[in-house]
Parts: C-alpha cells; sequence; structure tokens
C-alpha cells in the first residue's frame, strides 16, 4: 500500500538571510552569524534563553526549525521525527573545543563547548524545545542528498514511527552556514520526491 | 505476539567476576566489585570509588593468548564475554549461518589512546593504539575474535543505553528475518576519559554508590563487557537448541529533556518503557521484577522511581539496581543487566539492591535489598544514556 506524502512547508537560512516558504521574512547584511541568529531570534518573538548557550550550527538549525513547527498547523504533541544531514558535522565546534585543549600552558577545555561537539545535539535541541519524543538520526554526507532523505523519511511515516518528519540540511561551519528544513506530512503543497525535495534546495 | 527472540547464549566480564558463573555467585552472595582504583593513574584516585575488573591487561593478555600491549582493554574484555557467549550457545562455525555482531561502547579505545596520545609521531610501534581510539575499532576487533568472517557487523554509541540499543537492533534484525544469529552487547573500559568527564558533572560518588537511597552522593563508575547470543526459531528448532530465555519486547524514546540530565518525572523512561510493552503484547501487570538503571544519582533514581510509578500506576513490582555491585558499566550497562535478569529468570531470583539504608522522601517505593527467591517469568530492565536516549528490555523464562 502506497500513500502519497507532501510537503507541508519549508525554511532557508543562509547569507544573512531568512525564508519561509520563498518569502524573505527576515535579512540583516554585513553582520557575523552570531549577531544575525540574535536578530532573527529578536525578530522572530523567541523567548527562549537557553538559545544563547547554543553553539551555531544549533542556533541555525533551531531557527529553522523554530519557524516550520511554530507553525498552528503543527500541534506540540505530535509525533514529529527529525532527519537532518549535513556535511561538516560538528567540526566548528569540534575546532573550538580543540583550541581550548591545544596549549599545555592555558589548557581550559569548557563542558559547555564540549557538549556540542556532536552534530546531532542540534535536534536534542529542538527536541527539548517542542517536547519532540520522537525517532532522531543525523546524517554527515558529501553533499546534500535528496534521495536518501526521501526514502528514510517515507519509511518512517509509512511505517507509523512519524506523523511528520522535519528534514532536510543544516550545515554551518565559520561564517559559512546554509540551513534547509522542511516538514513532510499527510497534506501540502508540493509532492514529497527527490525532484521537488532538490528544486527547493536549490531555490532560496 | 509469539515467544519473542531466543537466548541461547552469555557472556560477561565484570567486576564481579570473570564469567556467569562468578557474576552470579556474587549477586547471591552480596559481593561487591567496588573498591579504589588500582589500574589508572588518576588524580582522582583518592576521592573515587569504582567497580574496575580485577585482572589487569597482562593477565586478560594471557587468557585470550593474545600478543602483549597490542589493544584496548575494552576489546580485551570485549573479547572474554563474546567468546564466552558464543561458547555457551554451542556455536561450533559461526559462519555457517548469517551472523551478525552489534555491540556498544562509549570509550572504545580511549584507554590506550589518552595514555600514547603524545607518542604518536615519536613512537610508530604504539601508534595502534591511537588508530584504535574510535568506537568501531573495537567492534571490528571483536568479531575477528569470534571468527565472524562476513556478516553485518555495526557499533552503537548512544551513552549509557548502548549495549540495550545493540541488543534491541539486533532482535529487530533477527525479527526481520535479516539475520539467523547475533551476538549484541556491549563493552567499555574504565579511562580517565570517562572518570574526568564525570567528575566535571559532580555526579561521582566518593563512597559506594547507594541507589534509590534517599542519602545517594552518586555512581561509582564500573568497567564490564556482556553479551547475548540471539538466533532465530529457525535455528533453535533445527539445532533443538537450549533456550536461556527470551527478548519479548524492546522500546527506545527521546526524554527530550537535557544533554545529561533525565527529566524530572521520567517522560522518556514512561516511553520507552511502554513501547517496551507494546512490543512484547504485555499488560505492566506481568511484569514480575525491574532491574532499575538506578545509577544512585540524585537525578536519576528519582526520575526512574516516579515514572516507575507513572508506569505501573502505583503499583511498581519488585525492582532493584544492581549497580553497587558493578559499578555503573555505561555502555555495558544494558547488556550486564540483560545477563543478570536472565540469570533471575532462570534462578527464579531478585538479585539485592545492596547499600540501602534510607527512604526515597519523594515517594514510598523502595527496593528489594536481600536475595529474594520468587518464581520469575519476565523482567523488566531498564538503560538510560545522556542525551536523553532511554531503552527498556523485556525479558522471559525460557519454557
Amino acid at each position: 500500500m502506497t500513500q502519497e506524502l507532501f510537503i507541508a512547508s519549508h525554511c532557508h537560512i543562509s547569507n544573512n538571510m531568512v525564508s519561509l516558504n520563498g518569502t524573505t521574512v527576515h535579512e540583516q547584511k554585513g553582520t557575523d552569524f552570531v549577531s544575525f541568529a540574535k536578530s532573527a531570534y529578536k525578530k522572530f518573538d523567541i523567548d527562549y534563553s537557553k538559545f544563547f548557550k547554543m553553539d551555531n550550527l544549533s542556533k541555525l538549525a533551531f531557527l529553522a526549525a523554530d519557524l516550520l513547527l511554530k507553525d498552528d498547523n503543527i500541534k506540540e504533541k505530535q509525533n514529529i521525527a527529525l532527519v537532518f544531514s549535513n556535511r561538516a558535522a560538528s567540526l566548528d565546534t569540534d575546532r573550538r573545543h580543540q583550541e581550548s585543549i591545544s596549549k599545555n600552558d592555558s589548557y581550559f577545555p569548557s563542558p559547555a563547548v564540549f557538549v556540542y561537539t556532536l552534530p546531532n545535539i542540534c535536534m536534542g535541541e529542538i527536541s527539548i524545545k517542542h517536547k519532540l519524543h520522537s525517532e532522531n538520526a543525523f546524517f554527515i554526507f558529501e553533499k546534500f542528498n535528496a534521495q536518501y532523505l526521501h526514502t528514510y523519511t517515507e519509511s518512517l511515516i509509512l511505517e507509523k514511527k512519524a506523523e511528520k518528519v522535519l528534514c532536510g540540511w543544516t550545515e554551518l561551519d565559520g561564517e559559512k552556514y546554509k540551513a534547509f528544513l522542511y516538514v513532510v506530512g499527510k497534506s501540502g503543497i508540493f509532492t514529497h520526491s527527490t525532484h521537488q525535495i532538490t528544486r527547493l534546495y536549490q531555490n532560496k | 505476539m509469539g515467544a519473542g527472540v531466543a537466548i541461547t547464549g552469555i557472556g560477561i566480564i565484570s567486576a564481579i567476576g570473570g564469567n556467569v558463573s562468578e557474576n552470579y555467585r556474587s549477586l547471591i552472595s552480596g559481593k561487591i566489585g567496588i573498591d579504589k582504583i588500582t589500574q589508572i593513574e588518576t588524580v582522582h584516585k583518592d576521592e573515587i570509588m569504582v567497580g574496575e575488573i580485577k585482572d589487569d591487561n597482562p593477565t586478560l593478555e594471557k587468557r585470550l593468548k593474545f600478543l602483549e600491549n597490542q589493544n584496548s582493554r575494552t576489546v580485551l574484555i570485549g573479547c572474554i564475554a563474546a567468546q564466552e557467549a558464543v561458547e555457551q550457545a554451542g556455536i561450533l562455525d559461526i559462519n555457517d549461518v548469517r551472523t551478525g555482531f552489534i555491540s556498544g561502547t562509549t570509550v572504545g579505545g580511549m584507554d590506550k589512546s589518552e595514555q600514547y596520545f603524545y607518542d604518536y609521531f615519536d613512537r610508530p610501534e604504539v601508534r595502534q593504539h591511537i588508530t584504535g581510539l574510535h568506537a568501531g575499532d573495537s567492534t571490528k576487533k571483536i568479531a575477528d575474535h569470534i571468527g565472524l568472517k562476513e556478516g553485518f557487523v555495526t557499533t552503537i554509541s548512544t551513552a549509557c543505553s548502548s549495549a540495550a540499543n545493540a541488543i534491541m537492533l539486533g532482535a529487530r534484525m533477527i525479527k526481520s528475518r535479516q539475520l539467523d544469529r547475533v551476538i549484541v552487547g556491549g563493552t567499555d573500559s574504565l579511562s580517565k576519559f570517562t572518570i574526568n568527564g564525570f567528575k566535571t558533572l559532580m555526579i561521582l560518588s566518593d563512597t559506594y554508590n547507594t541507589p534509590f537511597d534517599d542519602n545517594r552522593k552518586g555512581l561509582n563508575l564500573g568497567e564490564a563487557a556482556a553479551y547475548l547470543v540471539l538466533e532465530s526459531d529457525a535455528i533453535v528448532n533445527k539445532e533443538n537448541k537450549t533456550v536461556l530465555g527470551y527478548l519479548k519486547g524492546y522500546g527506545n524514546a527521546n526524554d527530550a529533556y537535557h544533554q545529561t540530565a533525565s527529566s524530572e518525572h521520567g517522560d522518556g523512561a514512561v516511553l520507552a518503557m511502554q513501547k517496551a510493552l507494546e512490543v512484547a503484547g504485555m499488560d505492566p501487570s506481568e511484569i514480575d521484577y525491574v532491574n532499575a538503571h538506578g545509577t544512585a544519582t540524585p537525578n536519576n533514581d528519582l526520575s526512574e522511581g516516579r515514572a516507575l510509578i507513572r508506569l505501573f500506576n502505583g503499583k511498581v513490582p519488585e525492582f532493584s539496581s544492581t549497580k553497587a555491585f558493578t559499578g555503573h558499566t555505561l555502555a555495558a550497562a544494558g547488556g550486564v543487566e540483560a545477563v543478570y535478569s536472565i540469570l533471575g529468570l532462570q534462578n527464579d531470583v531478585i538479585f539485592p539492591n545492596l547499600n540501602y539504608k534510607t527512604q526515597m522522601k519523594e515517594f514510598d517505593i523502595s527496593p528489594v535489598t536481600k536475595v529474594k527467591n520468587k518464581p520469575l517469568n519476565t523482567v523488566l530492565s531498564n538503560s538510560f544514556g545522556f542525551g536523553g536516549n532511554c531503552s527498556t528490555l523485556i525479558f522471559s523464562k525460557a519454557k
């Protein structure tokens, strides 16, 4: 039995710009990622102080997820799985941790940094905020892999492990970053196909 | 729902014994494995107590007929436990059916990597201790040791629920007929990395850990390896195998609360136990005994106790934590406690929650504190990991 699935909404964050379902909803040029993330946090009225202790990858993923999950079509208790991917894993934070332990005379590792030296921690932050006690998986790919995300997502929903899946790409390394997240469910605007996923990934 | 997945072999090495029967004897005679640390040179040695395996590496290497100082202790103890499980299952040719090996570990070869890290460039003869760091290396070496030539081999690293998740994955692969046989469990040796990490989190006790006691001060770290052999019904029937017990149910859930702490009311724990009961097709009232995660940290025991009360609707069956014996063996804990659950079922005995004195204030449930003989048909075992990774296994008696 096959059931057709749809992409209900999608969000892009890159180049100091946030877009939701193809429309630019926030922009702040000329600042670094941290200031840009803070400006988006303010703009979208996210009242969640834990945001400020997150590493940059988590901030990026959190902002994109928050925009999609606060949509009133998605209720809190719904079984929404998370399937994320990227290329650099948590290298950005790994480097910060490495810097703190590389010199014998200034050896100050910080547990607050260390806990973020895994890419899937960003999914943990999203789970905590939105109370998602659901399945989650984070994959590392050479480049965006629509096929893999498509197959994994279809299987999660068809096997009834999840009602909806928040999936996509959350990549951050230094000042280079790109988040593309989308929600897949039983209703929506676009057909859930690798063709549509790739098309939306490429469009800003 | 069927009988579940058959368990045909078990193997273990822990602070309370070098094999299954030694562990059993310690459990029923109340022999604690917690002591001062002897095999790792650490500045914390006077402030902590650990569940250390008594044999040093040369002794383990001799037992395995391995070359001296080539392997992490995680590999050595893993090989010993996996070998015992395979032998007990009466496997003569491990490659005769589609066999897998799924191992949980958190530290991998860290014990040796931290020792030889600065020698990497100058001493080529110790480089295997750096390349042996990653978790998969220990799994591969144990798979080689038990003679596995081809087949599904993988590592699960989900903190303290690693072995439970390895057991769960193995069972699912047997059920979906992707494997005919699978060796599942976990291995973790002590290392400075874990000692220092847990020290930083300030959840280490400076004395014997006291699960579910109102005055509990935290956990003792331990080291262990423990594996089960799971086999398909087809093989069990064809070879007329002795079944030690069945894995009836399993569940994993996300606590969605905190990186290193459990939620106040054990949301993830309740969900994991509910899922496991669902897979087993059982009602909570059918559980005869709970082998609790019970790490003896203030946070875990409160959260887990509340979760038990919620799941069993106030009628919590007899429960105990065996961590007062072994310490918290991290990635191996789910395997260690799976072996203890099977021993409990085989011998109709509940192992005691040692060191318990004072009733916790927050609720009125209390653990079994003395060895107790009772017919056991079903045991539920919990393993909860950092990151809110909560897992539950349900075992039942062999018929």
